[in-house]
C-alpha cells in the first residue's frame, strides 16, 4: 500500500516536472526539433565555430547538422555540382569576392539586405558579397591578409628591422642564411599557398598603377606588359636560393610548426594561419607580420582578403531557424567566445566590434597599425571577377625555379584569358 | 549448334538487365555531352562555338602537355605491370612454400582506397623526412625529390601505381600460368630444355592470352589514370604531372564545363586510337602463336 | 640434383619473404605505426614506433563528428552489397548469353558494352538525367550507377568463364525439359561459384573505396560514405596523420575480412576468366 502511494507521488511528481519541463522549453527555445544542415570546410569548422554551434543548439533549441566539404577545387566541384542540381545545405561557408561571382548567386543565396545584420558589418566586407544590389553574405571570421609571416627571435638575434622595400627584405634573407637560418619557408606541398606571393604583391602594383584592376577586366592591361605587374611574378626569382630543403612537399602544417619554432624565419602566407602558428610558438608575441614590400619605402601596405563569408540557400526550409542562428552568431557574446576559442585572422569587420586580449599581437599590433594607417588594399579578387585558373602551378613552377618569372607573367594573361572568354568578356 | 537451337536456348532478354542499366546510367549522359563539348557551357546556357574548345585545349600548353604525359604514364605503368607481374607469377606457380603468404601480400595494396595509398607513398617520398630518402641516405646516397623535382615527379606517381595495381596482373598470370597443361613442360623437359627455356618456350607463348588481358587492362587504366595523380601530387610542381583526366578536372572544378567535356572527348578519341589496334594486333599475335 | 633443387627452394623462400616484407609490408606498417602516435609524432613521418603509445586515436575517430564513421560505414555496405548483388545477377545473365550466342546483335551489343572500359563517365549530364528521373540523390541511383560503370569488366569476366564451360550440359538439360530460365538458374548459375568470388572481391573493394562517385551522386551529410570522412583530417589548415592514418586503418579493415574469407578461390575464378578472350 505504502508502495503503491510512493511510486505513485513518484509518477505524479514526474508528470509534473515534464510538463513543467516542456513548456519551459517550449518558451526558451523556439527552434526545438528543427534541423539546419551546414556545410563547411575543416578551416570553417575549427574549435571556435563548433563552440558556437554548440551554444546555439543549447540556447536555441535547433539541431545544426555539420556536413564537411573537401575543399579546393574538389569542394569547388562539388558546389557548382550542387548548385546544378538545387540541392544546398540550409547553411554554407564559402568565399566572397570573385569566387562568389562566378557561383552567379541570384539563383541559389537569398538575398539577406534587409536583415539587421547587414547594418553591423563594415563596407569593405559588403562590397565582397553585394552583386547587382543584392547582399548574400555576413563574414564567417575576420579579414586577413596576404603577407609575411615572420619569427620575431631570429630578428632581434640578428639586429634585423622590419624591411620597408623588396631589396631590403632580400638583404634580410641574405643576412639570415649567413647565420645558418632558413630565411623562407615555401610550403608547395599545399600548391593554393605558393600564390601568397603573387596575389599579396596587389597593394604595390595598386599603389604604383591604381587603374590596374579595371584595365585588366577589360583585358588591356597585361602582367607581361607592365613592369611593376610583371614584378609580382620576378619576386619569385629572388627567393630561389633562400628557401627550405622541404619545400616541394612541405605543407601548410609543416609551416605552421617552421615558423612557429623559428626552423624558417618567413612564410609568404594568408593570416589565417597565425592561430595555428601561434599554437606552435613558446609564446603568441613571437610572430609577428608585416606586408609584401613594394619599391617605396614610404608606401608599405597590405593586401587584405574579406572573410569567408556564410550564405544561406534561398530555397532552404528553414530560413527563420537559419536567421536564429545567425543573429545568435553574431551577438558580442558569441564573438568573443568565437575568438577567445580559435583566435583570429585579422582586424574583425564587424562594426565597433573589438576584439578580446586573447588574440595574438601579429593581429591586433602588427596588423592593426596598417588598417589605421588607411595603408591596406583589398586583392585583387575582390575588385576583378577574373582570376586565371592555372595560377597555383604557375606560382608553383617559378617558385621552384622551373620557368622565369617572365614566361610565367605571359602564360598567366593566356590563362586570365580563357577565364575571360568562360565569363562573357570580349578580350579579342 | 544451329542457329534456331542457338536462339531456343539464349533468350536475348537475359542480355536486356545488363545492357538497360549500361545505356541509361552510362552511355546516354555520355553521348549527350558530346553536344555539350562544342558549347560555353554554365548550367544555365550552352552557347554553340563549334571547335572553339577543342583549339584552346590544344594551344594551352598546361592542357596540350597533358597528353605526353598521360602516354608516358600509360605504357610505363603497362610495361613494369605486364613484366614484373610474370615474373612475380612464375614465383608464385613454383614450388615454393610461403607462396600463399606471399600472394597475399602482393594483394594487400589493392584492397586500400587510392587515396590512402597516394597519400601514404606521398609522405613515404617526403624530400627531407621520407622513408625512402632516409634510407638512401643511409646508403650514403644524395636525397631525391620525388614528386618536388618535375624530372622525376611522374616517374614517383608510376612507381606508386605499379604498387598498387600489380596484384591483378599477378592474378590474372597466375590464372592463365595454371591453366597450362602440364605435358607440355613435361615434352619440353624430355627435349632437355631447361628451367629458363621452358619459361620462354612454354609459359610465354601459353601465357599470351592472360597477357593479353593484362595489357589493355592496365593500358586503358593507365590511360584514364586520375585518383593516384590527385592524391599525390595534383598535377604538379607546376604542370609536370598534369594528365588528360586531371586537366579535364581542372577545367570542370574552374567551371569551364564545356571545355572540360571536350577534354573527355579528347581522350575518348586517344583511348580509342591506341586500344583498338592494339586489340586488333593482340588478338593476330595470339591467332599466330596457335 | 634433389638436395639442390631444394636448396633453391629454401633460398628462394627467403629471398621472396625478404622482397614481399619490404617492398610491400612496410608501407602497411608506416600506416600502422603513424596511426597510433601524437600527432605531433606522427607529423615527423618516420617509420620509428611511437614513444606512446595512441590506441584512442582510433576511438576518436570513431567518435568523431557524432558517430559520423558509422553512418559512413552502413552507407558504403548498403551501397557495396547492392552493388555487388545486383552485378553478379545481371553481369552473370549477359555474360553467359553473349559468350554462348555468336551473330551480329551479339557482337555489336558487347561493343557497346566494352566502350564502357574506355570512356570515362560524365558527371553533370548524368546528374540532369537522374533529376528528370526524379531518382537523384538516392541510394537507389547511386548503386544503379555503380553497376553501369561496372558492368563490362564483370561482363568480360563472366564471358571469359563461360568458355570454360561445356555447352552439352545445357544441351542435355533442354532435353530433360527445362527452360531457358531453369538451364541458367539450375545448371549454369552454380557452376559459376568460382567466379563469383573474383566479381565478389574485385567489385567489392572499388565500390567500398570509391570516392569520386558518390562525392557527385550522393551528396549530402546523412549519406556519406566511408572515404570521404578522410577530409575531417585533411585540408587546407593542415592535417592530422595520426587520425588520418586511424582512419584509413579502420576503414580498410573490411576489405581485408572479405579478402581473408575470398583469398583461395580469387585465382580459381581467374582461370579461364579474363584468361581465355
Amino acid at each position: 500500500m505504502n508502495r503503491k502511494l510512493m511510486s505513485l507521488t513518484l509518477a505524479i511528481a514526474l508528470a509534473v516536472t515534464m510538463l513543467m519541463g516542456v513548456s519551459a522549453v517550449a518558451e526558451a527555445k523556439p527552434f526545438e526539433g528543427v534541423t539546419i544542415t551546414f556545410w563547411g570546410g575543416q578551416a570553417e569548422l575549427n574549435p571556435g565555430t563548433l563552440a558556437v554551434i554548440e551554444a546555439a543548439e543549447e540556447a536555441l533549441g535547433l539541431h545544426v547538422e555539420t556536413e564537411i566539404n573537401p575543399g579546393g577545387s574538389e569542394g569547388d566541384n562539388l558546389l557548382k555540382t550542387r548548385i546544378a542540381s538545387n540541392d544546398l545545405p540550409d547553411l554554407m561557408v564559402y568565399n566572397s569576392g570573385s569566387k562568389l561571382y562566378d557561383l552567379n548567386p541570384s539563383r541559389c543565396f537569398l538575398d539577406i539586405k534587409d536583415w539587421d545584420l547587414v547594418s553591423r558589418v563594415d563596407d569593405a566586407f559588403l562590397s565582397s558579397v553585394t552583386i547587382d544590389g543584392a547582399v548574400y553574405g555576413l563574414p564567417q571570421s575576420s579579414t586577413q591578409a596576404g603577407a609575411i609571416i615572420y619569427y620575431k627571435p631570429d630578428y632581434e638575434e640578428l639586429g634585423l628591422e622590419v624591411p620597408h622595400t623588396w631589396a631590403e627584405f632580400v638583404d634580410n634573407c641574405a643576412k639570415l642564411k649567413e647565420a645558418g637560418k632558413t630565411p623562407i619557408e615555401l610550403t608547395a606541398g599545399d600548391t593554393w599557398t605558393t600564390q601568397v606571393l603573387f596575389l599579396g604583391d596587389y597593394y604595390n602594383i595598386n599603389a604604383e598603377y591604381p587603374t590596374f584592376a579595371e584595365e585588366y577586366t577589360e583585358g588591356k592591361a597585361k602582367y607581361a606588359d607592365i613592369p611593376v605587374a610583371t614584378r609580382s611574378w620576378t619576386k619569385y626569382e629572388d627567393l630561389v636560393d633562400y628557401l627550405n630543403a622541404d619545400k616541394s612537399a612541405a605543407t601548410v602544417q609543416d609551416g605552421n610548426f617552421a615558423i612557429g619554432t623559428g626552423e624558417a624565419t618567413h612564410w609568404f602566407i594568408l593570416t589565417q594561419q597565425l592561430p595555428l602558428i601561434t599554437a606552435e610558438a613558446d609564446d603568441q608575441s613571437q610572430i609577428g607580420v608585416f606586408g609584401v614590400p613594394g619599391d617605396d619605402p614610404d608606401n608599405h601596405g597590405l593586401t587584405v582578403w574579406e572573410p569567408m563569408s556564410f550564405y544561406v540557400w534561398k530555397d532552404s526550409q528553414n530560413i527563420d531557424a537559419v536567421k536564429a542562428f545567425l543573429d545568435f552568431y553574431f551577438s558580442e557574446e558569441m564573438l568573443n567566445l568565437y575568438f577567445e576559442t580559435y583566435g583570429a585572422n585579422g582586424p574583425s569587420c564587424i562594426k565597433g566590434y573589438t576584439l578580446p586580449e586573447t588574440v595574438c599581437d601579429a593581429v591586433r599590433v602588427d596588423m592593426q597599425q596598417y588598417f589605421d594607417a588607411g595603408k591596406t588594399c583589398p586583392a585583387l579578387e575582390y575588385v576583378s571577377p577574373i582570376k586565371g585558373t592555372a595560377c597555383e602551378q604557375l606560382t608553383t613552377a617559378v617558385a621552384m625555379g622551373q620557368m622565369s618569372g617572365a614566361d610565367a607573367a605571359k602564360d598567366y594573361d593566356e590563362d586570365c584569358k580563357k577565364s575571360a572568354v568562360q565569363l562573357g568578356y570580349n578580350w579579342e | 549448334m544451329t542457329k534456331t537451337k542457338e536462339k531456343s536456348l539464349y533468350s536475348v532478354w537475359f542480355v536486356v538487365p545488363s545492357l538497360a542499366i549500361f545505356l541509361i546510367f552510362f552511355l546516354w549522359p555520355v553521348i549527350s555531352s558530346l553536344y555539350y563539348s562544342m558549347t560555353v557551357w554554365n548550367f544555365e546556357t550552352a552557347t554553340f562555338n563549334g571547335l572553339e574548345n577543342y583549339k584552346l585545349f590544344f594551344t594551352d600548353p598546361a592542357m596540350s602537355s597533358s597528353v605526353p604525359h598521360t602516354l608516358l604514364y600509360a605504357f610505363a605503368t603497362s610495361g613494369l605491370k605486364v613484366v614484373l607481374a610474370f615474373f612475380i607469377a612464375i614465383f608464385l606457380t613454383s614450388s615454393i612454400k610461403t607462396k600463399g603468404f606471399i600472394r597475399s601480400a602482393v594483394f594487400f595494396p589493392n584492397l586500400v582506397s587510392t587515396m590512402a595509398v597516394g597519400l601514404t607513398f606521398a609522405y613515404m617520398m617526403h624530400p627531407t623526412k621520407g622513408l625512402l630518402n632516409v634510407a638512401i641516405q643511409g646508403l650514403g646516397g644524395k636525397p631525391v625529390d620525388f614528386l618536388g623535382d618535375p624530372k622525376v615527379a611522374l616517374w614517383g606517381i608510376i612507381l606508386s601505381d605499379v604498387w598498387k595495381g600489380l596484384s591483378i596482373s599477378v592474378v590474372i598470370y597466375i590464372a592463365g600460368i595454371q591453366s597450362i597443361d602440364q605435358s607440355y613442360y613435361e615434352a619440353a623437359s624430355i627435349d632437355g630444355a631447361n628451367w629458363w627455356q621452358q619459361i620462354t618456350n612454354v609459359t610465354l607463348p601459353l601465357v599470351a592470352p592472360a597477357q593479353n588481358s593484362i595489357i589493355i587492362l592496365s593500358l586503358i587504366g593507365g590511360l584514364r589514370t586520375f585518383d593516384l595523380i590527385w592524391a599525390m601530387t595534383g598535377g604538379g610542381p607546376g604542370f609536370a604531372t598534369d594528365v588528360l583526366a586531371s586537366v579535364i578536372y581542372k577545367q570542370y572544378a574552374a567551371g569551364f564545363y564545356g571545355l572540360s567535356t571536350a577534354g573527355n572527348v579528347v581522350m575518348l578519341i586517344l583511348i580509342s586510337i591506341i586500344a583498338f589496334p592494339l586489340q586488333h594486333f593482340l588478338n593476330k599475335r595470339e591467332e599466330a602463336i596457335r | 640434383m634433389e638436395g639442390k633443387k631444394r636448396r633453391n627452394q629454401i633460398i628462394g623462400d627467403i629471398v621472396g619473404l625478404i622482397l614481399t616484407a619490404v617492398i610491400f609490408l612496410i608501407p602497411f606498417y608506416f600506416m600502422f605505426v603513424q596511426s597510433i602516435k601524437s600527432k605531433k609524432e606522427a607529423n615527423r613521418l618516420s617509420i620509428a614506433w611511437p614513444t606512446e603509445l595512441h590506441f584512442e586515436n582510433y576511438l576518436e575517430v570513431i567518435k568523431h563528428g557524432n558517430y559520423q564513421l558509422v553512418t559512413a560505414f552502413k552507407n558504403s555496405a548498403i551501397l557495396t552489397v547492392f552493388t555487388v548483388l545486383g552485378l553478379i545477377v545481371t553481369g552473370a545473365m549477359a555474360g553467359y548469353v553473349i559468350q554462348r550466342r555468336k551473330g551480329k546483335l551479339m557482337t555489336t551489343i558487347q561493343s557497346v558494352i566494352m566502350l564502357g572500359l574506355m570512356i570515362p563517365a560524365s558527371i553533370l549530364p548524368t546528374i540532369r538525367m537522374l533529376q528528370s528521373m526524379g531518382i537523384y540523390k538516392t541510394m537507389f541511383s547511386m548503386v544503379m550507377i555503380e553497376i553501369a560503370l561496372q558492368t563490362p569488366f564483370t561482363i568480360m569476366l563472366y564471358r571469359g568463364f563461360m568458355s570454360s564451360i561445356p555447352v552439352d550440359l545445357e544441351e542435355a538439360a533442354s532435353i530433360d525439359g527445362c527452360n531457358r530460365w531453369q538451364i541458367f538458374q539450375k545448371v549454369i548459375f552454380p557452376l559459376l561459384k568460382p567466379i563469383q568470388a573474383t566479381i565478389i572481391i574485385l567489385v567489392g573493394v572499388q565500390t567500398f573505396n570509391d570516392f569520386t562517385n558518390p562525392l557527385y551522386f550522393l551528396p549530402g551529410a546523412a549519406n556519406t560514405t566511408v572515404q570521404l570522412t578522410l577530409y575531417n583530417y585533411k585540408g587546407q589548415l593542415g592535417n592530422n596523420y595520426n587520425l588520418l592514418f586511424a582512419d584509413i586503418i579502420i576503414i580498410t579493415v573490411p576489405m581485408l575480412i572479405l579478402f581473408l574469407f575470398f583469398n583461395k578461390r580469387i585465382v580459381a575464378g581467374m582461370v579461364a576468366g579474363a584468361v581465355k578472350g
